[in-house]
């Protein structure tokens, strides 16, 4: 049981749950499932996803959909739909991740996760976009750590110490993504236990698990809808015992090549890790 | 420079290889030229994945019969001679990208499929008109006023697509399960297809009312010659418009 008394974190209960991502495509598979404790929303459902009634009404659900870039301050229109989503689903927290992947006046968008300049500047945006968007919700705001591929030299500071002064001035949790801070160590050529150390682990709420496979174009390991291999859930457990509040752990796969083997043996063997 | 505005220049230069590969970005040596080059590479095939599984999904759904999925082509030499001028998000290069999809599975078994190349043609049309800048935050917005009193202005990207079959007849057929390939209809049909400010694209059978305000509308023309073009009286103009507006086919101008 992982428990702590900092960050209120809503009532997913005691225990440290296991879960996994709503493929809309393996909805069938998923209704019928055993052993997953949550599902986490990247997109609102299909309107004609017939599974959805049953998902909705069988699992807890976590709201993990874009809503936003906290670069910026997130608009009313988002802001509702945030709000809208988190009551359709009862999600007990609501996330969002460290990116920054469209330039200001929209020209430009990579359409995937990057994360920001780790500067003054950008810690000042984040954390007070993060507070403002935290006041609106419901529920608690958790915040996604985002792997770099390559260092910009404009960065201030190391990733670690931008996060700690973020959740310090926040106050929200963590999502602490392992795979992420296991491609940056490698990336980075350390140790992912020493490279995980530098990060707050005291204000993760919920841990994401997945494979990496080695990419073509990156010639070399980057985040894939695979199983997490016996390395990476070591790390996990290792992670685990690290995080005091920690109340999920999710398998972070979400594509449509994705299947459904692939899906229930990871989480099993998320669990029997743990 | 604020740090926002470099950040920018970092997302600039990973969207657009000819910005990339300019004296512009590279004097500033903000990050490793072949580490970025990589990275902006791996996104070029995310971007484009993720369109051509949505767009072109009907003809992912006939690939058993035609035998080319058209995803493929983005691990393919002819996709790669296209990386050099990759802007992600602007047309020129979706229209780029799409057209090679189209060939590939052009090129593929058509038995049994006489509408397949009107099917490209309205697949290609959607992930062409997906593309471009998008407002992010409403704030963006232009402001709100009278609309009444500026003339209506069909927005950069609306195409109308003449077909000779009804293909959303058909469409949602070719995602359900099936072992004969569904018949489409022989009828002739115009879509009208548009992106809203926010990039939702979305698709609406025209009739030749509609096809009409939507060719004539530049900014320039009257709405009272709006409606006699068209055959509309003043509210069923009035309603049409409204209805083009939502699509984001057609924004009144500033009157500037």
């Amino acid at each position: 049981m992982h428990e702590g008394a900092r960050t209120d974190v809503g009532p997913l209960s005691r225990s440290l749950k296991v879960g996994a991502f709503y493929n809309p495509h393996l909805g069938a598979e998923l209704v019928r499932a055993e052993g997953i404790d949550h599902l986490a929303m990247a997109d609102p459902p299909a309107p004609n996803d017939p599974h959805w009634p049953a998902i909705k009404a069988r699992y807890t659900l976590l709201l993990h959909d874009y809503l936003g870039q906290l670069s910026e301050p997130l608009d009313e229109r988002s802001i509702q739909r945030a709000r809208s989503l988190a009551e359709q689903y009862r999600t007990p927290w609501v996330a969002e991740h460290f990116q920054c992947l469209h330039t200001e006046d929209g020209r430009y968008n990579i359409n995937y996760v990057f994360p920001p300049l780790y500067t003054e500047e950008f810690l000042r945006r984040f954390a007070a976009n993060a507070k403002a968007l935290q006041a609106r919700l419901d529920q608690p705001l958790v915040m996604e750590n985002i792997p770099g591929f390559f260092d910009v030299k404009a960065s201030q500071m190391p990733e670690p110490e931008w996060l700690r002064r973020f959740f310090d001035a926040t106050e929200v949790g963590f999502l602490l993504d392992l795979p992420h801070v296991w491609l940056e160590a490698h990336y980075r050529r350390q140790q992912p236990r020493a490279w995980l150390a530098e990060f707050p682990l005291e204000r993760v709420v919920e841990l994401h698990v997945a494979g990496v496979e080695v990419d073509e174009d990156l010639q070399g390991p980057w985040i894939a809808p695979s199983e997490p291999s016996d390395e990476m859930l070591d790390f996990m457990a290792h992670a685990v015992a690290q995080c005091p509040q920690a109340r999920a752990v999710t398998f972070d796969a979400f594509s449509p090549s994705l299947r459904a083997e692939v899906l229930f043996r990871s989480v099993e063997r998320i669990r029997q890790a743990l | 420079m604020s740090d926002r505005a470099l950040q920018d220049l970092v997302l600039r230069a990973l969207s657009d290889a000819p910005f990339r590969a300019s004296s512009e970005w590279r004097h500033r040596a903000l990050a490793d030229p072949a580490l970025l080059e990589r990275f902006a590479r791996f996104l070029a095939r995310h971007f484009y994945y993720e369109r051509i599984v949505h767009f072109f999904k009907y003809s992912r759904a006939l690939a058993r019969v035609t035998g080319r999925p058209p995803e493929v082509v983005l691990r393919s030499p002819t996709f790669d001679a296209l990386l050099p001028a990759i802007v992600l998000g602007s047309r020129e290069s979706a229209a780029a990208v799409a057209d090679v999809a189209v060939a590939h599975v052009s090129s593929g078994r058509r038995d049994g499929i006489p509408y397949l190349g009107e099917l490209l043609t309205y697949e290609r049309a959607m992930m062409v008109a997906e593309a471009g800048p998008r407002v992010w935050h409403d704030d963006d917005l232009e402001g709100a006023g009278s609309k009444e009193q500026y003339a209506p202005e069909t927005v950069e990207g609306t195409v109308l697509v003449n077909l000779a079959h009804d293909l959303p007849a058909v469409l949602p057929k070719l995602l359900e399960s099936w072992t004969e390939v569904p018949p489409c209809p022989e009828r002739p049909t115009t879509l009208l297809i548009a992106r809203s400010r926010h990039g939702r694209v979305a698709v609406a059978r025209a009739d030749a009312a509609i096809a009409t305000v939507v060719e004539l509308a530049d900014g320039r023309t009257t709405l009272v010659d709006l409606a006699r073009e068209a055959g509309l009286r003043p509210a069923e103009l009035e309603a049409t418009l409204a209805g083009l507006t939502e699509l984001g086919a057609v924004r009144f101008g500033t009157g500037s």
